[in-house]
C-alpha cells in the first residue's frame, strides 16, 4: 500500500489547506510558480508559496543582491514585486487553472497594510492560503521587527485573521528571543499553521574593497549552513504549539527533510535547494513516499515529532534546555 | 511614485530548460590558465542552444553542498552531430577553479539552455565582434553561426598579454581576427576597444562580451565615432545569479524599460538600453 503523505495544514479552518504531499516550494525561491513550469512538473508539488507581496510595488535593493557563503547564500533582494494590486491583476487568474495549491506570502510595515492585503486576497480565486512574513520592520515601532516580539506578531496575525477566512500561516523570524513564545502568541491570535524559519541576518565583507559585499550591507542567510539551527527551532516550537508546523531551512536531501518531520514538522518548505537543483522538489516527494514504505510506515503523520521525547517530564526538561541553549 | 514595470510576462518568460547530467569528454588548455571543457549532452539541449545563451553548471560532486550555487557559462561551441557542447572556463573563484580542474569522465550536472540570445538582424552583412578575455566564449559560437550564414565577421580580441588571447585556429577561416594586449606582446598595444573605430562604418551590428569596464569604453568609442545611430551594439552582461530562471531576482540589470533579469531577459542587452553606472 502506498503510504498516505497528504496533510491538512489548517485542520480547524473550514476552508482547509489540504496538500497531496508535504513538499512546498518556499517563498522567494519559486517566483510565482510560472517561472519553473517549463523545468519541472509544478502541479505535482504539495503547494508553492509566491514571492513576498507588499502593499505597493517595490523595485527592490540595488545590486549586488546575492552572494554565496559556505554551504549557503546571503540574499537582499528587497522584496522586488508588483505590489498587491499588480499581483492580483495577473496571478490569481492563472493559478485558478492550476491543480497545485498556491499560497501568497505577504509583507508590510504596518498592521493595517497586512490586513488590507488579506482583504484583497480573500476575494481572489486561485489562492489556497496566506503566509504572513513577520520578519519586516514595524514602522510604527521605530522599525523594530514584528517577528521578534510576541505581541507585535500577534497583532499582525489578529488583523489578518479578522480580514480573511483563508487558511493563515505565520512565518516566524529566527531573530526572536524566544521563538516558542512568539509561536504561542500567533497561535492564540488565530494562525492556522506556523512556518519556520525565515533566513538569518548575515553579512560578508569583501576584503579587497573593504566594504560589505551586498549593496544592502546585510542579507538573509539560507542554505544547508542554517539547517541545524532550523531543526532545533522547529523541535522547540513543535513541542509548544498545537497547530501544524511547516519546517524549512537548508533542506537539500531526503534525510534533511526527514529531520524536520522527526522534529515535529507536518510539512516542509524547500527554498535555496531549488536554485541549485529545481528537480529536487519532485525527487523529495518520491523519496519521502519510498522511505515511508521501506520503513513500514503507512502515513507520514506517524513520524511527525517522533524525535520528541515520549514522557512529558523528559519533554519539559528537553524543552527547557533547548531554550537555555537558545539564550 | 513612478509606475514600476516589475511584472514578468507570463507567456514570454516561460523558460523551457532541462537539468541534465553531462559527461566531460575532453579538456583542452587555452588562453593561459583557462580550459575548454567539452561535454556530451542530450540533443534536446544541444540543438536548442543559440549563441549568447548559457548553461548553469553545478560545481560540486553529488552529496556535497559547497560551493552551493551553480555557475553560469556562456556556450562556446556546440556540435549537433556529435551531441556535444563546449564551455570556456577560467579559474577565478571556488566554482570555476573546481570546474577547470575536473578530469575527463567527470559527470557534471547542467541546467539549460538559459537566457536570451544574440540577434542578428536580417539585413546585417557585416558583424563586428568585440571580446575581452574569457568573454570570447559566446562570440566564438556567434562567429561560427554567422560564417555559416555567409556573413562577414571581424573578431576583435583583447587580453592582458599574448597568452590570454584566443588561438586563431579557434575561429572559422573566413573571420578577420585582430588582437590587442595590455602589454603589447601581440597585436595592438592597448585596449581592444581602441581597434573598434576603424570598423564602425563597415559594421552593421556590434556584439560584445567582456568586463564591464570594456563595455563603458566601447560605448564611448561607438557613440563618438559611428556615423549615425548605427551600428547598434548587443552586449552580454555578467551578473552573479542564483536560480537562472527569473525567479529569485538576484541578477537584475537596470534598463530604460525597468529592471530586467540577466538570466531570462538577459544576458544579452542592447547597449543603449542598459543604464550604466
Amino acid at each position: 500500500m502506498i503510504p498516505d503523505c497528504s496533510v491538512d495544514l489548517a485542520p480547524t479552518n473550514p476552508r482547509e489547506l489540504r496538500l497531496r504531499n508535504p513538499v512546498i516550494a518556499a517563498s522567494g525561491c519559486f517566483g510565482y510558480g510560472i517561472e519553473y513550469s517549463g523545468v519541472i512538473d509544478v502541479q505535482r508539488l504539495g503547494a508553492f508559496v509566491s514571492k513576498g507581496i507588499t502593499p505597493r510595488a517595490r523595485a527592490g535593493n540595488p545590486m549586488p543582491r546575492i552572494t554565496e557563503t559556505p554551504a549557503g547564500m546571503l540574499n537582499a533582494i528587497g522584496l522586488q514585486n508588483p505590489g498587491i494590486r499588480g499581483f492580483v491583476r495577473k496571478y490569481p487568474r492563472l493559478w485558478e487553472q492550476w491543480e497545485v495549491p498556491a499560497i501568497v506570502n505577504i509583507s508590510a510595515e504596518a498592521v493595517e497594510d497586512y490586513a488590507m492585503m488579506a482583504r484583497i486576497l480573500d476575494e481572489q480565486p486561485g489562492i489556497a492560503a496566506i503566509e504572513v512574513n513577520v520578519s519586516c520592520p514595524n514602522v510604527a515601532q521605530g522599525g523594530f521587527c514584528f517577528g521578534w516580539d510576541p505581541e507585535m506578531s500577534a497583532d499582525v496575525t489578529r488583523a489578518v485573521r479578522a480580514a480573511t477566512s483563508l487558511p493563515l500561516i505565520v512565518k516566524l523570524s529566527p531573530g526572536a528571543i524566544d521563538l516558542a513564545e512568539v509561536a504561542l502568541a500567533v497561535e492564540a491570535a488565530g494562525a492556522d499553521a506556523i512556518s519556520m524559519i525565515n533566513t538569518l541576518v548575515g553579512m560578508t565583507i569583501d576584503v579587497r574593497s573593504r566594504r560589505p559585499v551586498l549593496a544592502n550591507l546585510t542579507g538573509g542567510l539560507s542554505g544547508p549552513a542554517i539547517r541545524p539551527i532550523a531543526v532545533r527551532m522547529v523541535y522547540q516550537v513543535a513541542a509548544a504549539v498545537r497547530v501544524p508546523v511547516i519546517g524549512m531551512g537548508g533542506i537539500m536531501t531526503l534525510d534533511d527533510a526527514l529531520e524536520f518531520f522527526l522534529a515535529g514538522a507536518s510539512a516542509v518548505q524547500v527554498g535555496t535547494a531549488i536554485f541549485t537543483q529545481p528537480g529536487v522538489l519532485i525527487r523529495l516527494i518520491d523519496q519521502i513516499v519510498a522511505w515511508l514504505e521501506r520503513n513500514g510506515f503507512d502515513a507520514l503523520s506517524t513520524i511527525v515529532g517522533m524525535a520528541q521525547p515520549t514522557s512529558p517530564r523528559t519533554h519539559a526538561r528537553n524543552l527547557a534546555s533547548a531554550r537555555t541553549a537558545a539564550g | 511614485m513612478v509606475e514600476l514595470d516589475l511584472m514578468p510576462e507570463i507567456e514570454g518568460d516561460l523558460v523551457v530548460a532541462r537539468e541534465v547530467d553531462c559527461e566531460l569528454i575532453r579538456v583542452e588548455s587555452v588562453m593561459g590558465d583557462a580550459v575548454l571543457l567539452t561535454l556530451t549532452a542530450p540533443d534536446a539541449v544541444v540543438t536548442q542552444l543559440r549563441a549568447g545563451q548559457f548553461l548553469d553548471v553545478l560545481c560540486r560532486l553529488p552529496g556535497f553542498f559547497d560551493p552551493l550555487l551553480r555557475r553560469p557559462y556562456s556556450v562556446y561551441r556546440v556540435d549537433t552531430t556529435g551531441s556535444t557542447l563546449t564551455l570556456l572556463v577560467r579559474p577565478f573563484g571556488r566554482g570555476s577553479a573546481w570546474l577547470a580542474s575536473r578530469p575527463v569522465g567527470t559527470v557534471l550536472n547542467v541546467l539549460g539552455p538559459l537566457g536570451n540570445r544574440f540577434e542578428i538582424t536580417p539585413r546585417s552583412n557585416n558583424l563586428l565582434l568585440v571580446a575581452g578575455g574569457v568573454g570570447a566564449a559566446p562570440l566564438v559560437m556567434l562567429a561560427h553561426d554567422a560564417v555559416q550564414r555567409g556573413l562577414n565577421v571581424t573578431f576583435l580580441m583583447g587580453a592582458a598579454d599574448v597568452s590570454g588571447l584566443l588561438p586563431t585556429a579557434e575561429l572559422p577561416g573566413p573571420v578577420e581576427y585582430q588582437t590587442a594586449t595590455d602589454n603589447g606582446t601581440m597585436g595592438h598595444h592597448g585596449f581592444v576597444t581602441e581597434l573598434v573605430t576603424d570598423y564602425l562604418v563597415w559594421a552593421d551590428q556590434v556584439f560584445a562580451c567582456g568586463p564591464e569596464a570594456m563595455f563603458l569604453s566601447l560605448r564611448r568609442v561607438v557613440q563618438a565615432n559611428r556615423p549615425g545611430t548605427k551600428p547598434t551594439v548587443q552586449v552580454s552582461v555578467e551578473r552573479d545569479m542564483a536560480c537562472g530562471l527569473g525567479a529569485c531576482l538576484g541578477c537584475v540589470v537596470e534598463t530604460r524599460a525597468g529592471l530586467r533579469t540577466s538570466c531570462v531577459q538577459g544576458p544579452i542587452y542592447d547597449m543603449e538600453e542598459v543604464i550604466w553606472e
